[in-house]
């Protein structure tokens, strides 16, 4: 084993995860929500990222902003769904409406899609770098240096923006933010429009990676759920510091123990941390998102 | 009153089938400055907060509310501040994970119209320095008058035509309730309406035009503030005095 070469895989792994989350996380932040659909939600993304690049011939480039727009639309579908349990925080009603949602979205896909594995090729995923006897691909270099854009994007326009303002308002105090004449409900749509298209975005990237079903889905909700959690509620540099730590950890435990434990042992972290440090990694944060 | 900014008729609003207010008639003009007083639960916190639409509980609201010649009825808290009134809620409520600045931006650009005054940051900042000096502390590390000063001052950044204030007195220091109340005459004096909720009828009746008092949610009494002070039921049952 290659220590240096399974940090590399840890890294690009630990980035995928963050950029996978970072749509929950802003969700979870914003509306106080889970969605048990997210992982529908990025199967759906990378079968409409692979449709429109195999089937409908656009290029690699255009058919990310295609799977995003789907995937806001279908976010923004599930909030107008929802708009009446997101307001009264019903949160048992929204658990299992997510969950409806995403099992509804797999049925659908695999009506649309069909059942067989898919492999979403991209000239980048065909691309290698090769250091020496390190190796990845350019896909993988892209993932790390878009998620680290993304996530600095998204921080700067919640601290640095008007709307990031807006949105802090609502997470924070939704009641009170309507008397600083904000549309609650506007904010709340966009937050799941944010949701669907980031996840989508994520789809698109990492999908290239790894054979694609309308099965898939569990693996990466339950990965998001430990990212988001373990960054701290609503924290968007929690996420991306969980989402590495935990991409390197899944790497190294799966090379020095084995990868067939790797998700009993992320949840054994998941609890040691909760038990240590209730707030998650972002500890400090009671509300809100930042 | 004809004329007047704010006109209400038979406002009810009910909360699980208790009736917590049912005022017939109220208004308030521009540049006038209404008291609206009570004991414990006579329905003044229930009236303002349902004047702007805004509420955390679920109560049935029926009734007319007219803004400037307009049914605002209907419309959603966020609306209504959009047309010009603005809530200084009770619990001196900020962003407390916010700076005083981000705590005063705004969803919209207000329009000065018919009178109305846009106030900028600068401006907050100017009728209460104190929060220049604070403003990049976060809303929870201000003190209870730093807070209310904090509240006006986001409320009047939506450029309103009618101020609402729920309380704003309480838990003050007696010398910060009287440097807050001077200052929301002064608005009042530049033309801004406000319909003011107090607990402290003495503290109101120093700064107001009209009192209205408010009893089991109606209205029991109005008038000018200078004849409600010598009214004996105002004078016995919250001015102290002795019959």
């Amino acid at each position: 084993m290659n220590l240096t070469q399974q940090l590399i895989n840890g890294l690009v792994l630990g980035h995928a995860y963050a950029l996978v989350a970072i749509g929950w996380t802003l969700l979870l932040g914003v509306a106080r929500l889970v969605n048990f659909g997210h992982g529908q939600m990025y199967m759906l993304g990378a079968f409409v990222t692979w449709w429109a690049v195999v089937k409908a011939g656009v290029p690699y480039a255009l058919a990310l902003p295609i799977a995003m727009a789907i995937g806001a639309l279908f976010g923004l579908l599930m909030q107008r769904v929802m708009l009446k349990a997101t307001f009264e925080q019903n949160l048992v009603s929204i658990m299992i409406m997510t969950l409806g949602f995403g099992y509804v979205l797999q049925g659908g896909a695999a009506l649309v899609f069909g059942s067989t594995g898919q492999i979403l090729d991209t000239a980048l995923s065909r691309s290698e770098i090769k250091l020496g006897e390190l190796w990845l691909t350019q896909q993988d270099l892209a993932i790390v240096l878009v998620a680290i854009a993304v996530f600095v994007g998204l921080k700067w326009l919640l601290d640095g923006t008007r709307i990031g303002r807006l949105v802090r308002m609502v997470a924070e105090d939704p009641k009170l933010a309507q008397l600083a004449g904000v549309n609650v409900r506007r904010v709340y749509y966009g937050v799941f429009a944010f949701e669907g298209a980031a996840v989508a975005f994520a789809a698109g990237m990492v999908a290239p990676r790894t054979p694609i079903l309308t099965s898939m889905g569990f693996e990466e909700v339950i990965m998001t759920f430990v990212v988001v959690v373990l960054g701290g509620i609503g924290s968007v540099t929690g996420s991306y510091v969980a989402g590495v730590a935990l991409g390197l950890f899944t790497a190294l435990f799966g090379a020095l123990v084995s990868p067939a434990y790797t998700t009993a042992a992320c949840f054994l972290v998941l609890i040691a941390v909760l038990v240590l440090r209730p707030g998650g990694l972002g500890a400090g944060s009671t509300a809100g998102v930042h | 009153m004809s004329g007047a900014l704010l006109q209400v008729r038979d406002l009810q609003v009910d909360y699980a089938g208790n009736r917590a207010v049912d005022v017939r008639m109220l208004s308030v003009s521009r540049g006038e400055m209404v008291g609206v007083v009570g004991a414990n639960g006579a329905g003044k916190s229930t009236l303002v907060n349902a004047l702007i639409g805004w509420s955390r509980g679920d109560p049935v609201v029926r009734g007319e509310v007219e803004l400037s010649g307009q049914r605002i009825t209907a419309w959603s808290a966020h609306q209504r501040v959009r047309a010009g009134l603005a809530l200084v809620p009770e619990g001196r409520l900020v962003f407390g994970r916010m700076t005083v600045e981000d705590n005063l931006s705004t969803a919209f650009a207000p329009k000065a119209s018919a009178g109305q005054r846009v106030y900028s940051r600068d401006d907050i900042f100017e009728l209460f320095p104190r929060l220049l000096e604070r403003r990049q502390h976060l809303g929870s590390q201000l003190s209870g008058g730093e807070r209310q000063m904090l509240g006006i001052g986001r409320a009047l950044m939506m450029g309103p035509q009618l101020l609402l204030l729920d309380e704003p007195s309480i838990g003050l220091a007696p010398m910060l309730v009287s440097q807050v109340l001077q200052t929301l005459r002064k608005l009042a004096a530049s033309g801004l309406a406000i319909l003011l909720v107090e607990q402290n009828v003495r503290a109101a009746l120093e700064v107001v035009d009209r009192l209205v008092l408010l009893e089991r949610g109606r209205v029991v009494l109005e008038g000018p503030a200078a004849q409600m002070g010598s009214d004996p039921r105002i004078a016995q049952a919250y001015l102290g005095a002795h019959a």
